[in-house]
């Protein structure tokens, strides 16, 4: 049976956990109270139809927006890093790989300047997404595929310890999907990092993902749990053919 | 409008420095004239405010027209009357076209358009309340509106359900028919007044000088220093913001810095090369070159490079100052797009 709002592991383990957390926007909830912890090496997938709370979600739990009730806490010390839809990233700056992946290094107000061992961290980053000998090559003269696995490069750059990844692989076929994924999928396990991704592509939720998040603004509702369970449900509620 | 003596030696201070033959240094007096000069333009008393000269008004009364020639060019340079202003052309260019990388980058291209254009009307505004007692008013002036065209940018523009560039589009309309009108009102200056719309200006002050020199060496740091933290706020802000850095505050003092930048280049140049300084370079070294570093400091060589060698063309050729150095801007950068178009075939 489904938790509505479950709670995913033991109280010590958690990185970031949402409390009856709402969110939406001016006051108006979107999605019913959710309750989750995201604990080291897990990899979520939140799924949902277009316009149904994923980003406002997402937003919020990166602080962003404020919630409209509950509360989101990061435990001390925890390292975020968020990379957003490919889309959005602007292909006219005349940036190398290398300078891509090293703005994962920047971080608070320190990060306007330069750090000692940034280039060593991104060229780390890079051979471990397979992008050996990228870095000197302009980013916007890559592959989709290498564009996105350079953005891998700088979420490992980061040395981040939850990422936010929204819609990753958006722009690129089937096949690539599933290889940026199962990357995606192998670097939590290597790293012990915690993403939270944002897919339209099922084979996420169905073959990569620890837990699944399913929102829709329309029931409302907002079901978290281990893949079969939540997809399970969306078939049951005929809600997976938008899929 | 009060005017400091030319920098170097005056017609006040004999300098040791010969004069071309033919040239006394009572030529060297300055005066404000319209569109093209000529000897015959030249009245009793021709230089009532005292600036804003053509290169042509600066030789002899009584020799016959002839093209000004580089050993002319070069015996001003030595008394100091072109070192002031080709200086400040090249400094504004070096430090716009570092900027205008950015201003390209973030599509605020109109932006340094209405800023330039809002401090002229800042510098029109300055003559009309202050006259032309105050030396200080016109910058002032022209800091104070740039400013405020700056600060457009923060208008939540969706509330006011008009596009952003909308909001530009009605800062440079508003300011540039200000400027007109408002110019229509001190005719005494008016001339000054369209030098500065315009950049017909020959002649820089020395404090003018001071300024844009000021202003260059703080952009160029900013960019020097922070261009890493500005890069990443323009190309991903979600994602820097994320990770902690002050995007709102680099961006503000992006801003800051320009609206400083331009204000006092437009007060020294005038409001057509200015805009093109913070526009043209940029694109040009983003046409060319991949890399932040390589692109900034194209640009900014760039800018520096038009900046002086269109003074020189104007005093070559007898034509307005910020006009030559606009139209010396758009074909450096058609050149470069032709160069990057030939290298990707």
């Amino acid at each position: 049976m489904l938790e509505p709002f479950a709670t995913m592991s033991d109280e010590a383990a958690w990185l970031m956990s949402c409390r009856e957390l709402v969110v939406g926007h001016a006051g108006h909830g979107l999605l019913p109270p959710l309750n989750l912890e995201l604990c080291p090496g897990q990899l979520w997938a939140v799924i949902g139809k277009n316009g149904s709370g994923k980003t406002t979600l997402l937003r919020t739990l990166l602080g962003m927006l404020r919630p409209v009730a509950g509360e989101v806490v990061r435990r001390p010390g925890v390292r975020v890093s968020y990379l957003p839809q490919r889309t959005t990233v602007d292909d006219l700056y005349p940036l190398r790989a290398r300078d891509v992946v090293m703005m994962g290094c920047a971080r608070g107000a320190r990060g306007i300047l330069a750090g000692r061992g940034w280039g060593a961290a991104a060229d780390a980053a890079l051979a471990e997404v397979q992008l050996e000998g990228v870095g000197p090559k302009p980013f916007r003269k890559l592959s989709e595929g290498q564009k996105q696995r350079v953005l891998f490069a700088r979420l490992l750059a980061s040395e981040a310890q939850i990422g936010f990844l929204d819609e990753p692989t958006s722009a690129m076929d089937q096949r690539a999907q599933r290889e940026g994924l199962g990357l995606l999928r192998r670097l939590c396990e290597r790293r012990g990092l915690c993403l939270v991704v944002v897919s339209h592509y099922l084979g996420l939720a169905e073959e990569l993902a620890d837990r699944v998040l399913w929102v829709d603004r329309d029931g409302p509702r907002a079901e978290s749990g281990s893949p079969a369970e939540v997809l399970g449900a969306m078939r049951a509620s005929g809600e997976a053919g938008w899929m | 409008m009060d005017v400091a003596p030319p920098p170097g030696p005056s017609a006040a201070e004999p300098s040791d420095a010969p004069l071309p033959e033919g040239l006394s240094l009572d030529d060297l007096r300055l005066e404000t004239e319209g569109a093209r000069p000529t000897t015959s333009q030249r009245t009793a008393d021709p230089h009532p405010h005292g600036e804003l000269p053509r290169h042509s008004e600066l030789h002899a009364e009584h020799r016959p027209h002839h093209a000004p020639t580089f050993e002319e060019f070069v015996t001003g340079w030595e008394l100091g009357i072109y070192r002031d202003p080709v200086l400040c052309a090249v400094l504004a260019g070096v430090a716009l076209g570092m900027l205008g990388v950015f201003v390209v980058l973030r599509r605020a291209v109109f932006v340094t358009a209405a800023i330039s254009q809002a401090a002229g009307l800042g510098v029109a505004l300055a003559f009309l309340i202050a006259g032309s007692a105050s030396a200080a008013a016109p910058l002032a002036g022209a800091l104070l509106l740039a400013l405020v065209a700056s600060s457009s940018l923060a208008l939540p523009a969706a509330r006011l359900r008009v596009p952003r560039e909308g909001l530009l589009g009605f800062a440079f309309l508003a300011s540039s028919a200000g400027a007109l009108l408002v110019g229509d009102r001190i005719a005494a200056e008016s001339h000054d007044v369209a030098a500065i719309l315009f950049g017909t200006a020959v002649l820089v002050r020395p404090l003018d000088l001071w300024l844009v020199a000021s202003a260059a060496v703080l952009s160029v740091v900013l960019i020097g220093v922070g261009h890493r933290g500005l890069t990443f706020v323009g190309f991903d802000p979600e994602g820097a913001r994320v990770q902690g850095l002050p995007v709102l505050t680099i961006s503000l003092v992006f801003w800051c810095v320009l609206a400083l930048m331009v204000a006092v280049s437009t007060r020294a140049l005038g409001s057509l090369p200015v805009f093109a300084l913070a526009v043209l370079p940029g694109m040009a070294a983003l046409s060319l070159v991949e890399g932040m570093k390589p692109a900034l400091l194209l640009s900014g060589v760039l800018g520096g490079a038009v900046g002086g060698l269109g003074y020189l063309f104007a005093f070559r050729y007898e034509f307005p100052v910020g006009a030559s150095q606009a139209a010396l801007c758009a074909a450096v950068f058609a050149v470069c797009l032709l160069v990057a178009w030939v290298r990707r075939r």
